[in-house]
């Protein structure tokens, strides 16, 4: 809802369903009902998952404390240190592609729990996404690889050396010609050594990176425009006016949580009334466009178009910057939109950024790094540093490596952690090629479908049980420090390589320091080395920005040589984009429950990856929700359900990868479509051509969400930047309600700890890593596509998205919603066994062993929080599933309800710490699962007695507001009102696309 | 028993209320002859068909008890589905019983009395049925009687601010009422097939049950004091229970639920539903049992009247609530009552309308009002009119409240429908057990209403 709305009455924003007049509209909605969709093709039922978990108990006997042999601080310097019942934290790094998250891991009795980010890495900054925070239940998924397998049978670990040690000396002979190796693109001091010293052993061997989503293009962009692949780093906080050219920073793009703590940051409105202004360019809707100010739906293939008009505008407004030859094609785009757009971005040269997206092509991210260099941008609001220790992704070299294995030249495919039979684009046709190689090798935590076709397999180890290292994005090292033995004997990265590169001896232990030892010169390296593994980060030897300048002579040399072709997609020649999955990645993470059943950040589905259209399109196409149709593209076919995105670009339908696995595991197997059978190598991003027909059959979507509009109803409070500096309080004064009075004298709540939260719309990205925190934090259970569908999800806190505005092209907005906490709670009213009720701190608490299920207080939540055990989900988890549940929070039994409790049991530990420690607590000690992993910092929490608490003051906000407070029920958890920055000079323009 | 002045009847022509110049001897015969004889073949019939209907509900509450309240259909925001909805569907019903025995006595219908005792029987099958469903629609039946104030060693009492615990005392309340009022009524009737018995064990059994009753001056008239201060102790429950139950809605916060309209409407809407259950009963059991003479036409048009009357009691509470749900300008309100009834639950919104409100308006022709076989249908149109009703008020306010994120819809699956099949089939049960063991009429009361109760019959007819 927005003000100047307000003041004309009911007339609010045209919410979606106010379009309802229109037969089109009606059926859309009617649709959100999958209710109505035919039965469920989907063999997953919740039956079949519940069995499939229960069938296996067969890891059991696995005590919780297999500690490593080798030393990690905290245990060798006081093993007295562990007190049962009391966690400890350790500092580990997880290692991401090319970049690395730090993380603080925290340890019951040697069984890491939870995973938190560190605060002083440079990647995480002590926050996670939803990704880090899986990573627990990958640790624990009872469907890894637990043995060394040859041709399929069970064989060892001793077997594997004696056979690679004989492999070994007849490459050496040849050098190593006929031996390649794919693996995925790392960023690893250790790794790189032995990486090296494999190419020193075997100096014709290949070593390729193989990776299903890429930053490659950034590289090779960068590579164009600077002469080196540098690493691009942004600092989004020390920019003014942003434009991102379908990148999704916010959520899928490499260093998200410091894009995403940065970019906040750039909107904290109430301090000094000043906050950035972001302008997206994208396909379809994403996070990033969610929180744009003004936002262009455009194909995919059309990006470039825009990248290159605009640098002809900034050139005609004035800016000192090349020209470059012009595209071919029509690469028209809306003028108005373009010129308001560079005007802003000159405007504010020195404080501007332009970003592209990784699936843009090469020649976009060099535009981009050209218009950038001419805003004034590097070394203002971004930095290209010089990376070292890392093996980039190169397209190029990998298609030659491609045609080596089909010409039968490859001997010896070792495969380190990679899933080419699963997800190789069709035109590699990787499981026939395989059969070229004479020995095939393969190294990953699951047994999966490239292992079912290798004729050795080695069992990897989770990163939270081996040693290693890693560089974050600018290059700061740190060390992969376990927290438990390997569950399944699995083999550690660093020790796989260093047996391939002839170093059998060593342990991965030894080889990380051996490394290190390079590096901590200085002193006592032992001193120092624990220093990095208690701090979890060595801010030295971090990556440089070289002293090279961009050269835009060899933009418009690569340019001339490689020239772009802008189309525009049509109905009968549709556009197909090919984006990872934002829970499943490339299908890495699709054995994982807790992410599979994280909804779509925008289309709220889980469980599924269906194609992704317009409502003009699918209308046009004669398909709609949940409809089965045909899609062709690239001379492949494949039958998937409709899935009907409201602001996505015309004649353009995004598929997902990293669904469709038949060898993840219980959980991920058949889960969606693989549609890596419809890309090609060439052109793996997207492509035109692609044709779709409806076949008349239906198919079951799970969503979390039927609903998309407001209704007009003042849920998410909005204004304008202008409207907020005229009327700071419009948020509060967005509704008018009778005198809030009640009929009793209510408690007072004015002593002792009063506990409370706010959750700043404006700062939400809507990116769902608190969920996926709380669901670790709380033992919250996955309960499976069936009763996803029955809208039995059990998430505590749910991000409840929302569509304004015109249906092909409208706003989107977030709002985390977990209980709010309400004084006058109307669910404690209502219970008949008192099961649930306020505690003197202000929290509405449950008591499970006394609630007895009537669901009465769910009835009477007006916001719906409560969720309750429909069946026993959590009994029926394999045990080593259990091992990944918090020992501090109860698991329930099925007929109970459960929901948010502000993290009660990290207040108790808190409290009882300071007790020890003999003083009050402070604000910051207590922080909820939620509000810790939060990138954006949205969510504040504290004590609002305390007048000095962060959350306290954000309450002072004048956007602070409480959902639903005209039913007097005063929420302790309330909402500070979203801003937006739009351009002047583009309100209420709507562009021609 | 009330005295009837037949000197003054003659100049007001009531017509008799007993048909067939019944004797004593000829109503005692009558109606103790159904008990005694063996059973017809539809008895035996209708009695298979609802006990394999009780095996279907025993089952289902097994089912449900091992599994959990996942096998229905309620989810996040319906948290209450069919279960509540034939909870308050058969509390209603009961209602009628208790109007017809206990108001209707206070107020000296005497037209009440052939059907007051298996309305009555009604009650107690209905208030049985309806209780099963709170016992099993709580996540853990187990601990269920954690809402009982039984006195334990964590000192915990039951909330007593939640509607649901007043439910617990109102419908436990009206219950044991209920059921004492039903079993004075018995006693003199039992006394009677005691007398009739023919072998010793049925003479122990209702001898033992008829609890010593002589037909003595003493105790009839302790008897009669006994009854009146039973129905007088009744009639409040009448209003009581329903309005109770209303609460469990009307005190929520949830638009649709909260609403001040509740109590009187929940009541009118109980009377007029169980007024169609009797009358759905009444005419099957006088059909089979050539009782035409005892429940006369007569009876069935004045039931017929108030099942008119509380239908346009239950329609003008359903468009009250639309006024005030506009008068009001809230906007969640205004929006539920509109969702009602254009909304994805509009098909249940006018079925509830039509058979509620428009289909007994046909009562007002004399002609449909004394048809038997289209009263029958009418009634029955009422009976699903008002599950519908209850379907209505607890499905649809629970899937579109506050939040639209959170609005979704309520599919049944198998389960739900089995239980509720499985409830008829108990209430069906009970009731030809009822009829096969229990005089169905009761016998002192219809002689009472006799010409020959009056004390001075035969100086007229001497």
């Amino acid at each position: 809802m927005k003000l100047e709305q307000k003041i004309q009455g009911k007339e609010y924003w045209r919410s979606l369903d106010q379009l309802a007049d229109t037969s089109e509209f009606k059926e859309f909605l009617h649709r959100e009902f999958p209710e109505n969709a035919s039965e469920m093709t989907n063999p997953f039922t919740r039956r079949k998952f519940l069995s499939l978990m229960g069938a296996s108990i067969a890891f059991a006997g696995l005590a919780g404390c297999r500690r490593p042999v080798e030393k990690i601080i905290p245990y060798v310097t006081a093993p007295e240190n562990i007190v049962p019942g009391k966690s400890l934290q350790y500092a580990t790094t997880m290692p991401f592609g090319l970049n690395s998250y730090g993380l603080l891991v925290e340890s019951h009795v040697g069984r890491p729990t939870k995973i938190e980010g560190n605060p002083k890495h440079p990647s995480s900054l002590g926050k996670s996404n939803r990704l880090i925070q899986a990573e627990i239940l990958n640790l624990y998924d009872p469907d890894r690889s637990k043995m060394v397998l040859k041709n399929g049978t069970p064989a060892t670990w001793d077997a594997f050396k004696s056979f690679w040690a004989g492999q070994a000396k007849g490459f050496e002979k040849k050098n190593g010609e006929g031996l390649v190796v794919l693996s995925r693109a790392f960023n690893a001091p250790t790794l790189y050594r032995l990486y090296e010293e494999f190419l020193k052993k075997f100096p014709k061997a290949e070593w390729v990176v193989y990776e299903t989503v890429s930053d490659a293009n950034i590289y090779k962009g960068m590579d164009i425009a600077f002469g080196k692949p540098l690493q691009p780093v942004y600092d989004f906080d020390k920019a003014a006016v942003v434009l991102s050219l379908d990148s999704d920073f916010l959520l899928t793009e490499t260093d998200d949580i410091r894009a995403t703590k940065n970019f906040a940051a750039g909107r904290k409105v109430d301090e000094d009334g000043k906050m950035n202004r972001l302008y997206v360019v994208e396909n379809a809707y994403s996070t990033t466009g969610a929180m744009a100010d003004h936002r262009l739906r455009m194909q995919k293939g059309r990006v470039p178009a825009f990248a290159f008009s605009l640098l002809e505008t900034l050139k005609k407004q004035g800016l000192a910057i090349d020209s470059l030859p012009a595209p071919g094609g029509d690469y028209s785009v809306d003028s108005k939109w373009l010129t308001s757009v560079a005007k802003d971005l000159l405007k504010n040269k020195g404080r501007a950024l332009v970003v592209a997206g990784k699936e843009q092509p090469a020649s976009v991210h060099a535009v981009c790094a050209m218009i950038n260099e001419a805003l004034q941008a590097n070394g203002n609001t971004v930095r290209y540093l010089e990376v070292k220790d890392a093996l980039l992704p190169d397209a190029d070299k990998l298609r030659k490596v491609m045609t080596a294995l089909k010409n039968k030249k490859v001997k010896t495919l070792v495969m380190l952690e990679v899933n080419p039979v699963y997800d190789a684009p069709v035109d590699v046709a990787f499981s026939e090629a395989l059969k070229n190689a004479t020995q095939t090798i393969h190294f990953g935590m699951h047994a999966d479908e490239t292992a079912a076709l290798s004729s050795w397999h080695v069992p990897a180890a989770h990163f939270l049980e081996s040693w290693g290292d890693a560089r974050s994005i600018d290059g700061t090292p740190s060390v992969v420090q376990p927290l438990i033995e390997p569950l399944f004997d699995g083999i550690s990265a660093v020790q796989m390589t260093a047996v391939l590169s002839g170093e059998a001896k060593k342990s991965a232990y030894e080889l990380v320091q051996d490394t290190w030892k390079k590096k901590l010169v200085a002193g006592s390296f032992e001193r120092a080395w624990r220093k990095v593994l208690t701090n979890g980060v060595y801010k030295k030897d971090t990556f440089k920005a070289p002293k090279i300048r961009l050269k835009s002579g060899r933009v418009q040399a690569y340019l001339k040589q490689n020239p772009i072709t802008i189309q525009r997609a049509a109905l009968n020649d549709l556009e197909v984009v090919f984006t990872a999955s934002p829970a499943t990645l490339d299908g890495r993470y699709a054995n994982n429950g807790w992410l599979q059943e994280m909804p779509h950040p925008v289309s709220k589905l889980t469980w599924d990856n269906p194609l992704f259209v317009s409502p003009n399109t699918a209308k046009e196409l004669g398909v709609e929700n949940g409809d089965l149709a045909m899609l062709t593209v690239n001379g492949a076919r494949l039958k998937l359900p409709v899935w009907v995105l409201p602001g996505h670009a015309d004649y353009s339908i995004t598929l997902t990868l990293g669904y469709g696995r038949t060898a993840s595991g219980r959980v991920g197997n058949k889960v969606g479509f693989n549609v890596s059978g419809l890309r090609t190598s060439k052109a793996p991003d997207y492509v035109t051509g692609g044709q779709l027909s409806a076949t008349g059959e239906t198919y079951l979507l799970a969503n979390t969400q039927d609903h998309g509009s407001m209704e007009g109803r003042p849920l998410v409070r909005e204004a304008t930047l202008e409207e907020f500096k005229k009327e700071p309080h419009f948020a509060e004064e967005m509704v008018e309600h009778p005198p809030l009075k009640s009929l009793w004298e209510e408690h007072k709540y004015d002593e002792g700890y009063q506990w409370g939260m706010t959750i700043d719309l404006n700062s939400c990205t809507g990116c769902n890593a608190c969920m996926v925190a709380c669901q670790s934090e709380n033992n919250i259970p996955v309960v499976g596509k069936e009763q996803v569908s029955k809208g039995r999800e059990m998430h505590w806190i749910r991000l409840d998205r929302y569509f304004s505005g015109d249906l092909q092209d409208p706003e989107m907005v977030f709002q985390p919603v977990g209980c709010q906490h309400c004084e006058n709670a109307p669910c404690e009213q209502v219970c008949p066994v008192a099961a649930t009720t306020h505690d003197e701190e202000g929290l509405n608490v449950m008591t499970y062993n006394r609630c007895i299920g009537t669901r009465y207080c769910s009835n009477n939540c007006p916001y719906k929080v409560r969720r309750f055990n429909f069946f026993n989900y959590s009994n029926e988890l394999p045990e080593i599933v259990k091992m990944a549940q918090n020992p501090d929070v109860s698991v329930r039994f099925r007929g109970v309800m459960e929901k948010c409790t502000f993290c009660t049991q990290r207040i108790t530990r808190s409290k009882i710490d300071a007790k020890n420690q003999g003083r009050e607590l402070k604000d910051g000690d207590v922080q909820a699962a939620c509000q810790q992993s939060c990138p954006a910092d949205a969510i504040t929490f504290g004590n609002i007695l305390d007048k000095e608490s962060a959350v306290a003051k954000s309450k002072l906000s004048p956007r602070n507001y409480e959902l639903l407070g005209e039913l007097n029920l005063k929420t302790r958890n309330t909402f500070l009102a979203k801003v937006r920055n739009p351009n002047p000079e583009l309100v209420g323009y709507q562009p021609v696309v | 028993m009330s005295v009837e002045n037949t000197v003054a009847a003659d100049t007001f022509t009531e017509p008799p209320l007993i048909k067939g110049n019944q004797t004593f001897a000829s109503v005692t015969e009558i109606i103790s002859s159904i008990v005694e004889k063996k059973p017809k073949k539809a008895w035996f019939v209708l009695f298979g068909l609802a006990s394999s209907l009780v095996m279907i509900l025993l089952g289902s509450i097994g089912f449900l008890v091992w599994e959990g309240i996942g096998v229905w259909g309620v989810n996040n925001p319906v948290g209450w589905g069919w279960a509540i909805t034939n909870f308050v569907f058969w509390v209603g019903i009961g209602h009628a019983g208790t109007l017809i025995s206990a108001v209707l006595y206070i107020f000296r219908q005497k037209w009440r009395t052939s059907i007051n005792r298996f309305a009555e029987a009604m009650t107690i099958f209905a208030v049985i049925c309806a209780l099963i469903f709170p016992g099993v629609h709580v996540g853990r039946v187990w601990v269920a009687y954690y809402m009982f104030p039984i006195p334990n060693q964590m000192a915990i009492w039951p909330n007593f601010r939640s509607p649901l615990l007043w439910d617990i005392f109102a419908v436990g309340t009206y219950f044991s009422v209920s059921l004492m009022f039903w079993y004075t009524g018995l006693i003199p009737d039992l006394a009677t097939l005691r007398d009739r018995a023919k072998t010793v064990l049925r003479k122990r059994v209702l001898g033992l049950f008829s609890l010593g009753w002589r037909g003595g001056n003493k105790q009839w008239k302790h008897y009669e004091l006994a009854y009146l201060l039973l129905a007088g102790l009744s009639t409040p429950l009448v209003l009581s229970v329903h309005s109770v139950v209303s609460t469990d809605f009307a005190t929520s916060i949830i638009p649709g639920w909260h609403s001040t309209i509740f109590p009187p409407y929940f009541v009118a809407g109980a009377i007029f539903s169980g007024f169609a259950m009797v009358m759905t009963l009444a005419i099957i059991a006088r059909k089979i049992y050539n009782l035409e003479d005892i429940i006369t036409l007569k009876h069935l048009e004045r039931m017929n009247m108030v099942i008119m009357v509380t239908g346009m009691m239950v329609g003008y509470a359903y468009s009250m609530e639309f006024f005030i749900a506009w008068y009001s300008g809230n906007e969640y309100e205004t929006f539920t009552f509109l969702n009602r009834a254009f909304g994805p639950y509009a098909w249940a919104y006018w079925i509830m309308i039509s058979c509620n409100v428009l289909i007994p308006q046909l009562f007002w022709s004399k002609k449909i009002r004394t048809s038997i076989p289209l009263m029958f249908v009418i009634s029955i149109f009422v009976n699903i009119g008002m599950w519908f009703e209850r379907f209505v008020i607890t499905v649809t306010s629970l899937a579109n409240d506050f939040l639209p994120s959170s609005w979704d819809y309520f599919s049944p699956t198998f389960w739900d429908v089995s239980l509720l099949i499985g409830s008829f089939g108990l209430f069906f049960t009970l009731f030809l057990l009822f009829i096969r063991y229990l005089p169905m009429i009761s016998i002192t009361e219809i002689k009472g209403v006799l010409p020959q109760a009056d004390p001075h019959y035969y100086e007229n007819h001497a």
